[in-house]
């Protein structure tokens, strides 16, 4: 590879550059309800600090306008230097601009400082693909900023002013409840719409002529608002619930978590049939034929060939399914089915921004956890993958 | 032994093969030939079931085959295709035990036999062995689907077109091979092709099929002197029979035991007429020099442009003979 500046990075570092000059780094609020002030980096660190802190971001895209993978290397250490010094960042704003005299002023993370942590974000990847690492060293390198976020937070008083963590305090317990609520219906969704989807997908394997039909059903459950689809639900599971006592026992009634369920399994029949479908309709026919006439039994074509073959896609529809699956919880907790929109919909209510983030961050990092871990997994299980 | 008696198939009532007899001797190397949709592919997976017959009946070694389990037939069949059909997902050697697997072999009798397999098929062990199939060439990957077909030891192979997808000078090498092998282990091969020249080269029986019924069959060089009727004797290549003929015939079947200029172009005795017919009219030469092996010096005989083209009237010690 001849070296060549790299257009990508010098795009991206030069917008980070940019937004960390111009945008807010953070806001301060003397209390909850008040809208905050914005303060761009100049304030937050003075001129001195300012030139200081875009020292790494001008070295950077020096480094990239050089191009080559030493430089690649060089370029992967200091915006991993960046993402770590983003909380040491905010802590300095904490010191500098929060009043220690109010005791409800809080911080807030400004559009500087999201901005320029999306960016660095992407150049981390764009790093990552070039150099060629793999998936999981790239999740792995991502561990290094979230301990560095994780110790300012837990070790140090510095960030006690940052209004998520506030709204995180004040209700840590029902957030820890409501991480397990979310996990626990996307779990169940999931796994049960596993068991389903591939059972149906074997079905219209097996009978062409529920395809079409089939298809049609499910696409059409697809297309129904998700809120619709739970007010559907209602009426006929507290009819349930009432004719037959020991489902109400179970917790079963027209809210709470039994539409949910109900409605998440739903919308996850359409990506996993289809997946599954393609996945064991595609496999190599000619494979089919030499399994057969090896000698291989039906069982053993499916179990030994076709099913090994399918996963790799069959796991995609799981990721799909997965990653819907978190977003549409969200929508569940309208109907009292608990889980991380709580907090997204009582912030709202409330015209509390950082509540709603307090929902809303977690719900993206838990749907770009499963779907790194599944597509990882999914790359893993690729036939002769490992013997490249 | 294999015999097909009275065999039909119909696809939604057509035929695709009518009342089809055949008999395969042990250890014969039968190719079926025809243009496409001639039946000859359905011939061969009606052999392991792989297509049912609708009427007749077949046997192998007297027993008729409807009297095993599909997959216990099939087991002892080998069985190769065009499209190789390896498993991707699995090694070469996991491939290559397929079968020794399903019969519930010993790790150990499985090993061995795939290292035997490997060894014979011409394939390092330990280049090759942990390979995944999309690692491999085409022609190595169907050397793998050979081994893979004869690793159970099968007193038959079945054989779709199998290198109906590789480049010629693969194939070339690869029928060479399979030619040695079939000297070598005294197995029953069918051959299904569309390429007249492979099927002259490779076959012991030739059957030439046309719309689902054979039209003649015989020995290569029977058919080519005595083609049954103008289709057979255009498929056989028409004006080109003679080099077809020239090919199944060796030098050593025609040569004279006499010395020649030392001047002459040689040529391998093992050689076909029509390899030597190519080397006379490149160098310009009426006769060539005849030795043994190839660089060899040591000279067996002469072989004129007479000797060459004489064919009907063998002078010296020749036979006509199979190569």
């Amino acid at each position: 590879m001849t070296p060549s500046a790299n257009p990508v990075l010098l795009s991206l570092l030069g917008g980070a550059a940019l937004a960390w000059v111009t945008l807010a780094s953070v806001s301060v609020a003397p209390n909850r309800i008040v809208p905050g002030t914005g303060h761009g980096a100049l304030e937050v660190a003075g001129w001195p600090g300012l030139a200081l802190s875009l020292l790494p971001v001008v070295a950077a895209a020096g480094l990239a306008l050089k191009g080559g993978r030493r430089q690649l290397w060089l370029i992967l250490v200091l915006v991993l230097a960046m993402l770590v010094g983003l909380p040491l960042w905010l802590a300095l704003a904490a010191h500098s601009l929060v009043d220690p005299g109010l005791p409800g002023a809080r911080l807030g993370v400004g559009a500087g400082i999201w901005a320029v942590l999306f960016l660095l974000l992407l150049s981390l990847l764009e790093v990552r693909t070039r150099l060629e690492l793999s998936r999981w060293l790239g999740g792995m390198l991502l561990l290094i900023p979230l301990a560095s976020l994780a110790g300012v937070l837990t070790a140090t008083p510095w960030l006690d002013s940052l209004a998520l963590r506030r709204e995180f305090v004040t209700r840590s317990d029902a957030f820890v409840a409501a991480v397990g609520e979310h996990l626990a219906l996307v779990g169940a969704a999931v796994g049960c719409g596993l068991v389903i989807g591939v059972f149906l997908a074997m079905l219209m394997r097996h009978w062409p002529r529920l395809r079409g039909p089939g298809f049609t059903l499910l696409n059409f459950l697809q297309t129904v608002p998700s809120l619709a689809l739970f007010g559907l639900l209602l009426a006929p599971l507290a009819w349930l619930a009432a004719e037959l006592p020991w489902l109400a026992e179970l917790g079963v009634s027209g809210i709470g978590w039994a539409p949910a369920l109900l409605a998440l399994i739903g919308y996850s029949l359409l990506p996993m049939v289809r997946n599954t479908f393609v996945a064991l309709d595609e496999v190599d026919p000619a494979v089919i034929d030499a399994a057969r006439g090896m000698g291989m039994t039906s069982g053993q074509v499916f179990r030994q060939v076709r099913l090994p073959l399918a996963l790799p896609v069959l796991l995609e529809g799981v990721r799909i399914t997965t990653v819907q699956a978190i977003g549409l919880t969200a929508v569940a907790a309208l109907i009292g089915a608990g889980g991380l929109g709580r907090f997204i919909f009582q912030g709202l209510g409330q015209a509390a921004m950082d509540l709603v983030l307090l929902g809303a961050l977690p719900i993206l990092v838990m749907a770009l956890i499963a779907d790194a871990l599944l597509g990882a997994l999914g790359e893993w299980l690729r036939p002769g993958a490992l013997h490249d | 032994m294999i015999e097909l008696k009275d065999i039909s198939r119909y696809f939604s009532g057509v035929a695709a093969v009518r009342e089809l007899n055949l008999t395969i001797d042990k250890g014969e190397f039968c190719v079926l030939v025809g243009t496409s949709g001639c039946g000859k592919s359905t011939t061969l997976r009606m052999i392991n079931r792989l297509i049912e017959h609708s009427a007749g009946e077949i046997h192998i070694d007297g027993q008729p085959i409807r009297s095993f389990r599909e997959e216990v037939l099939r087991r002892r069949i080998g069985y190769v295709i065009q499209s190789i059909g390896l498993f991707p997902h699995w090694t070469v050697a996991r491939n290559i035990a397929l079968v020794p697997r399903l019969l519930g072999w010993e790790p150990e009798r499985i090993a061995a036999r795939v290292d035997e397999l490997m060894a014979l098929l011409g394939m390092s062990h330990s280049r090759f062995a942990d390979k995944y199939p999309r690692q491999l060439s085409g022609g190595q990957a169907q050397r793998v689907g050979v081994a893979r077909a004869l690793a159970a030891d099968p007193d038959i192979l079945l054989m779709d077109e199998p290198f109906g997808a590789l480049d010629p000078l693969t194939r070339d090498g690869l029928q060479d091979e399979l030619l040695a092998l079939h000297s070598r282990l005294n197995k029953t091969f069918v051959f299904v092709t569309h390429d007249m020249d492979e099927a002259l080269r490779l076959a012991d029986r030739l059957v030439v099929m046309h719309e689902g019924r054979i039209r003649q069959q015989g020995r290569p060089i029977d058919l080519l002197r005595e083609p049954a009727d103008e289709f057979v004797e255009s498929l056989l290549g028409g004006s080109d029979r003679g080099l077809k003929e020239a090919a199944l015939t060796p030098v050593s079947a025609r040569m004279r035991r006499e010395s020649t200029p030392s001047s002459a172009p040689a040529i391998d005795a093992d050689a076909s007429l029509r390899d030597a017919l190519s080397l006379m009219l490149w160098h310009r030469a009426d006769a060539l020099k005849v030795v043994e092996g190839k660089g060899s010096a040591k000279m067996l005989g002469t072989l004129s442009l007479t000797d060459v083209v004489a064919a009907r009237a063998p002078t010296a010690s020749g036979e006509e003979a199979r190569p």
